[in-house]
């Protein structure tokens, strides 16, 4: 992996600096492509440390309503992988320069090849795939691709999952290692009791070197806290995708309920580590 | 894992939640198929609980008329309907020996769910069943046995409110709750799914070939069935396959024709991609959305086909075919006039494929998959035929 990918430089940067990192997604398209592309702007702005960007896919079996619905609202609103890379294209000529993981099921992007789908991300701007429908055992493809092109592979770690199965995730990521809090769909909420900080505690000694990023139901500046005692990362999806759409059809106030959203939960981020 | 697929197609595209879950399920199967208790008890429901072996039936009627010999392989007359219960019976006793105790299972035209539900009802296992909307409105019927059997009925109003949605709403609640046990229904989704539920129907092939040397005095020139998922089919197939002399065809649903859009003939209009877990033959866009599908039959309505299939058609072994609404609409009343009976709207698409290939077919030996009856069809089949004594009796009196 060149040392020059923005996703390895920001999450090593969080570790060399004993930082907490926040993660926001939001599913390209969903209220348009130029709203996306002003999101992205306000994320960065707000002091996220890198985003997820979903590609709405029109079956998405780790979703739960609130994401479904917003993939729904992108499909109808004509939203293409090429419209998503060009993008993320201007977001870059623009001066963006967040971290960006694609956030996919496997067939959008595999339909046009993976050398092609990474490649095209890449010279978009993109700098890592995250593929839900993508163990470690169906990944080889995608990660020869995506090293050819200079882009993160990120998989993920479960409660389910054994630690032979997370060393395996680890060794196959870059960037961060995507840790799914609870087990179920996105968006019910996650309790961060002593079990499920137990596994963090896990998986953040089994990722080692690695940054781990937490997500699945954090929804508050509290939950961020509780999610990064044994995480580098918290991922906030479904409650901030619902925000931006409660904001209503305007851009402007749909940007800017996004970016106050986004800088309350960063704060978060700020609680000191007992890790 | 091992073996997870069948030439280039199949895999395991599952999130990481349910990889555990998968290997358990695929651990569990390679010990339990070899188990000698295991299969007795399997035997032993198939014969005294579900009814097996099925006959095979000469049609002698339809045979004359269409000029080629035609058995029937009658899975219609298997306990609850349909072929689907040689799957949903081994997989449940399968995940009761797993020590589960909560099955999750979708459906589409309701013959996998009340499957589902007889078997959990006989095992003593909870079971929720996932059914589109707009399936649980056309195969009321099946609804209401799955509820007689205790099972809930969760009605899926998301998408096109038809199997591939149960499928995802129940591939969520298997990521909600992965010690639960699925039931999936098809020969599709992730390994080890496709090999265990193509295991457990091979049981149709090996009886068919059987029966027709016996009966017939010799193979069949065709083995054919219709191909939804394909449990079916491969379970026909799977008999056959050693046989090269026996040309196996696999007829899926052409809707109003695969040229008009509205269908679900994925090797006739598709492209291959992953959905529900397997890389296979799909109906998709050009941006890798998964497309809609229309089929008269809920059961074939379906963008994705089992890998086995994929694979079977890859290496020429075997080949897929079409059959419209209409061809379809068609076998149903030749089968319901001429023979007596009254087939499942899927398996009218097989004979519907051989009647239309009538000329091609003169003094061939054909043995269809008649997969399932009709009952559970007759609300869309006289909605679209109407015109029965039955129309307007009023039996009100007689009540009071």
């Amino acid at each position: 992996m060149s040392a020059s990918n923005r996703l390895i430089e920001a999450t090593s940067a969080l570790r060399r600096d004993g930082r907490r990192g926040l993660s926001p997604y939001i599913t390209a398209g969903d209220g348009g492509l130029d709203r996306t592309c002003a999101l992205l702007h306000a994320l960065e702005r707000a002091g996220a440390t890198c985003c997820e960007l979903g590609v709405p896919f029109s079956d998405p079996i780790a979703d739960g309503p609130v994401l479904q619905a917003a993939a729904d609202r992108a499909l109808a609103a004509g939203t293409t992988v090429d419209g998503i890379f060009a993008t993320v294209k201007r977001f870059r000529d623009e001066g963006g320069s967040l971290p960006i993981a694609l956030m996919s099921y496997c067939n959008p992007l595999g339909h046009r090849g993976w050398p092609e789908a990474c490649a095209q991300a890449a010279a978009a701007g993109v700098d890592a795939l995250i593929l839900p429908d993508l163990p470690v055992e169906e990944g080889a493809p995608v990660r020869a691709a995506a090293e050819a092109a200079g882009l993160c592979t990120i998989f993920f770690a479960a409660p389910t999952s054994s630690d032979a199965r997370i060393q395996s995730a680890v060794e196959a990521s870059q960037g961060f290692l995507y840790v799914v809090g609870r087990t179920g769909v996105t968006g019910a909420g996650t309790t961060f009791d002593d079990g499920a900080q137990g596994f963090l505690q896990r998986v953040a000694g089994l990722a080692g070197e690695l940054p781990t990023a937490v997500g699945f139901g954090i929804a508050s500046a509290a939950d961020v806290t509780a999610a990064t005692q044994h995480a580098d990362i918290a991922i906030v999806g479904t409650a901030l995708v619902r925000h931006i759409h409660a904001a209503g059809p305007d851009d402007a106030a749909a940007v800017s309920a996004a970016e106050s959203f986004v800088r309350e939960l960063v704060a978060g981020t700020g609680a000191p580590s007992t890790s | 894992m091992q073996d997870t697929r069948f030439g280039d197609f199949g895999g395991v595209y599952a999130p990481e939640t349910l990889m555990a879950p998968l290997e358990e399920l695929e651990q569990a199967w390679r010990t339990l198929r070899a188990d000698a208790g295991f299969q007795a008890e399997m035997q032993s429901l198939l014969q005294h609980y579900a009814g097996r072996p099925t006959p095979l039936t000469h049609a002698e009627r339809l045979s004359d008329e269409l000029g080629c010999e035609l058995w029937l392989k009658r899975e219609d007359l298997l306990h609850t309907g349909a072929h689907k219960l040689n799957n949903a019976l081994g997989q449940c006793v399968l995940a009761k020996r797993m020590g589960k105790t909560r099955i999750l299972a979708e459906t589409g035209a309701g013959q996998h769910g009340v499957a589902t539900a007889t078997a959990c009802a006989k095992l003593g296992l909870e079971c929720v069943v996932y059914m589109g909307e707009v399936d649980v409105a056309r195969q009321k019927p099946n609804v209401l046995r799955m509820e007689l059997m205790g099972a809930r009925v969760e009605v899926v109003r998301h998408g096109q409110r038809t199997l591939k949605d149960a499928i995802n709403e129940a591939m969520r609640a298997w990521v909600s709750d992965p010690q639960a046990h699925y039931v999936l229904g098809s020969a599709l989704g992730p390994h080890p799914f496709p090999s265990i539920v193509a295991d457990f129907h091979e049981v149709i092939g090996r009886e068919a070939r059987a029966q027709v040397l016996d009966q017939a005095g010799g193979l069949p020139d065709l083995a054919v069935a219709c191909v939804g998922g394909g449990s079916n089919a491969i379970g026909l197939f799977r008999g056959f396959l050693a046989d090269e002399s026996v040309a196996l065809v696999g007829v899926e649903a052409g809707g109003e024709g695969p040229e008009t859009g509205r269908h679900a003939a994925r090797f006739s209009g598709g492209t291959p991609g992953v959905l529900h877990g397997c890389y296979t033959w799909l109906l998709q866009d050009a941006d890798g959305q998964i497309q809609h599908t229309h089929s008269v039959s809920a059961g074939l309505d379906y963008p994705a086909v089992g890998p086995e299939h994929a694979d079977l058609q890859a290496r020429g072994r075997a080949r897929y075919e079409y059959a419209t609404d209409d061809e379809a609409l068609q076998a149903f009343a030749a089968l319901s006039e001429r023979e007596g009976i009254l087939p499942a709207l899927e398996s009218s698409h097989a004979v519907g494929w051989v009647m239309r290939e009538r000329d091609v077919l003169q003094g061939k030996r054909v043995v269809v998959n008649l997969s399932g009856r009709g009952d559970k069809d007759l609300g869309t089949i006289m909605a679209l035929r109407g015109g029965s004594a039955a129309d307007g009796a009023d039996a009100s009196e007689v009540v009071a």
